[in-house]
């Protein structure tokens, strides 16, 4: 699994990372603030034969594809035949129609070096796609007519080895791809077959960009992890492994007007979850006066401690300042919900990301 | 990638059933509601030690109020291990846990194939973390654990079928008994744990009894209302007061993050009264 990937890090290295995360304000290993993210090289329309699609690289060398693919489908049940008897079914189904189904998003995670059907992947594509169906919005988007729908196709592709817990980037791709997304222009009207322009350039985009209205923008899910005292925007993978608890949480943003930039934007918190951190996978430290090389008795020779294991008995230790112990149980529900409220913030993390990758060219 | 070893039904060639109305149900204005207080979970049996092959093994029951046809929930649990790990494979400082939820092919109104399905496999991430969290790992490093769970039955309402796009709802609630049931599971097991860790649901719902006015309810039912905006599925330690698995689904402007706190508190209360119920359970099982 991707989060959960053995990290090769001695005890002490963890110590001195996590310590160094708790200080005020906190160090991390590659001179970030809390708040930044790793820099990132994005473009889009990278591929000519998908609707939509963008490529994103961070600094730290991973680099994901995402291409949007879109068939027109028939809805099902919309075309039966009407019979009185069952007018009211009808009607209820006229109304399911009006808001989309979320089985018009298909979206399909590939990490190399990862079985396809890796509780992992599954985990992650579960993620992007609940974040994208959360609202119905998107697929009420997708809507033709009362007979035929877009069915999208998302397929993301993660193209380097995964170094870091590769959400945040796919989640910012598949933004990207989303906003530059194309669906050619409809001619035909009402509930008629759909008839569409073969005039490319006159494809509107599936988010329109210039709206007069309300805008929204396709979901962004962020991590973001607690070490000690601190919040941490966009851990790498050392960071992630000395985590007390991470945090998956997924935004959309609503600007009201044409205003200014970044002006009456409003956030709507869409999903969160839990990630597993791989901290708790991490080996015990030992201390050195548990340490029988530094002169502390065997453990044969305690009394009471019997034949144990030397790990058993680092874990089972008073906790040494300096030395490095897995986190055990959860997190208290402050900490999650600072860590929520922290995402929230107006003119925050999630601002900074929406105005730069608004600063992207769609070509 | 296709089961040929067995047996299978036709691959998605058939109709999914649509059940009509009872007219007279429907014209006597019924529609099942919700007659429990917004603040107390369905009535639950659990049992431990119903599988005597396995170390560890839970049987979790919750009933489905009112209705005739409906099913509420039904969740067999059995643990493997510890035991050691085969030889070839690395050397682990901690017990390593492989969590399987696998829904019975009847479980659900759509079939589900014998292969688990992404939905499955997520659920038992979930579950892999709550647990992970409970289970003091670092008593056996070196060794395994398998914590299968099967649901006989998912908690959907059967005389239901015109919302059929509403099920994901319902996979919250099962996650919720997947993780009481596990819990009971590795404390039969004799798997050393800082506390049992239970499951608990609440959602904020809107219904039109209430004038469209928003409510929060713990452990609901889909179909009992309108319509469901956020619900947040929580595993949560009762004598740490601690979090080991957070779940939340919907959709909540950031102005009413209060509303996003008090969900989370509710479904602490909710995984409260569950523990109740395993502590009870476990009780009997010692006494």
């Amino acid at each position: 699994m991707a989060s959960t990937q053995h990290v090769l890090l001695s005890p002490a290295e963890l110590a001195y990372i996590h310590a160094s995360l708790s200080l005020s304000p906190p160090i991390r290993p590659d001179g970030r603030t809390p708040t930044q993210f790793r820099p990132l090289v994005a473009e889009t329309d990278i591929l000519p034969g998908t609707n939509g699609s963008a490529r994103i690289c961070f600094a730290d060398g991973t680099e994901a594809i995402v291409g949007v693919k879109a068939e027109v489908e028939r809805t099902p049940g919309a075309d039966a035949v009407y019979d009185p008897d069952h007018a009211y079914d009808t009607n209820a189904g006229e109304t399911a129609l009006e808001a989309g189904q979320s089985d018009w998003v298909e979206l399909s995670v590939e990490i190399p070096g990862v079985r396809d059907d890796d509780s992992g992947v599954a985990f992650l594509s579960a993620v992007l796609s609940e974040a994208l169906l959360a609202d119905g919005a998107f697929s009420a988007r997708l809507r033709i007519n009362r007979r035929f729908h877009w069915k999208l196709y998302l397929d993301i592709l993660l193209i380097s080895p995964p170094l870091s817990y590769p959400l945040p980037l796919l989640s910012l791709t598949t933004h990207l791809a989303l906003l530059s997304t194309r669906l050619p222009r409809l001619k035909s009207e009402g509930d008629e077959d759909p008839f569409f322009d073969d005039d490319w350039a006159a494809a509107p985009h599936l988010f329109p960009r210039h709206d007069t209205t309300t805008t929204s923008r396709p979901p962004i899910t962020l991590l973001v992890m607690a070490a000690g005292r601190n919040i941490v925007f966009d851990p790498s993978r050392e960071e992630l492994a000395v985590a007390d608890v991470a945090l998956a949480v997924s935004v959309v943003a609503t600007t009201a007007g044409t205003g200014k930039k970044g002006g009456g934007r409003s956030l709507r918190l869409l999903s969160v979850r839990t990630i597993d951190p791989p901290s708790r996978l991490t080996p015990p430290g030992v201390a050195n006066e548990a340490n029988s090389a530094y002169g502390a008795k065997a453990a044969g020779l305690v009394a009471g401690q019997g034949q144990r294991q030397p790990e058993a008995r680092a874990a089972e230790a008073e906790r040494v300042e300096g030395v490095w112990r897995a986190p055990r149980g959860g997190s208290k529900a402050g900490v999650l919900a600072a860590l929520v409220g922290k995402v929230l913030e107006e003119g925050g993390v999630v601002d900074e990301v929406l105005e730069a990758l608004e600063g992207v060219d769609l070509g | 990638m296709a089961d040929r070893r067995r047996i299978n039904g036709p691959p998605g060639a058939t109709a999914p059933p649509i059940y009509e109305d009872d007219s007279n149900q429907e014209s006597s204005g019924f529609k099942a509601t919700r007659t429990r207080q917004p603040n107390t979970i369905r009535r639950m049996y659990l049992k431990t030690g119903v599988t005597p092959s396995a170390s560890g093994s839970a049987y979790l029951e919750v009933e489905m109020p009112g209705k005739s046809g409906a099913s509420g929930l039904k969740l067999s649990c059995t643990v493997h291990g510890p035991r050691s790990l085969p030889r070839s494979s690395p050397f682990s400082p901690h017990i390593i846990l492989s969590s399987h939820v696998k829904f019975a092919p009847f479980a659900t109104k759509q079939r589900r194939g014998y292969l688990r399905d992404p939905t499955e496999r997520d659920l038992g991430t979930h579950l892999e973390a709550a647990l992970r969290g409970a289970i003091i790992a670092d008593r056996w490093p070196k060794s395994g654990v398998d914590i299968i769970i099967s649901v006989i039955e998912g908690d959907q309402d059967r005389g239901t079928a015109k919302n059929q796009a509403d099920d994901s709802w319902e996979d919250m609630n099962v996650l919720s008994g997947c993780i009481t049931v596990a819990s009971a599971a590795l404390a039969d097991a004799g798997i050393d744990c800082v506390d049992t860790v239970a499951g608990g649901v609440a959602a904020l719902v809107r219904d039109g009894s209430d004038n469209g006015k928003t409510k929060i309810v713990i452990d609901p039912i889909p179909s009992e209302h309108d319509k469901i905006e956020a619900a947040c599925c929580v595993a949560y330690l009762p004598s740490r007061d601690e979090i080991t698995n957070l779940w939340f689904k919907g959709d909540l402007p950031s102005k009413e993050a209060g509303l996003y706190q008090e969900l989370v508190e509710q479904g602490i209360l909710a995984s409260k009264q569950a523990n109740r119920v395993l502590v009870e359970c476990l009780g009997e099982t010692v006494g």
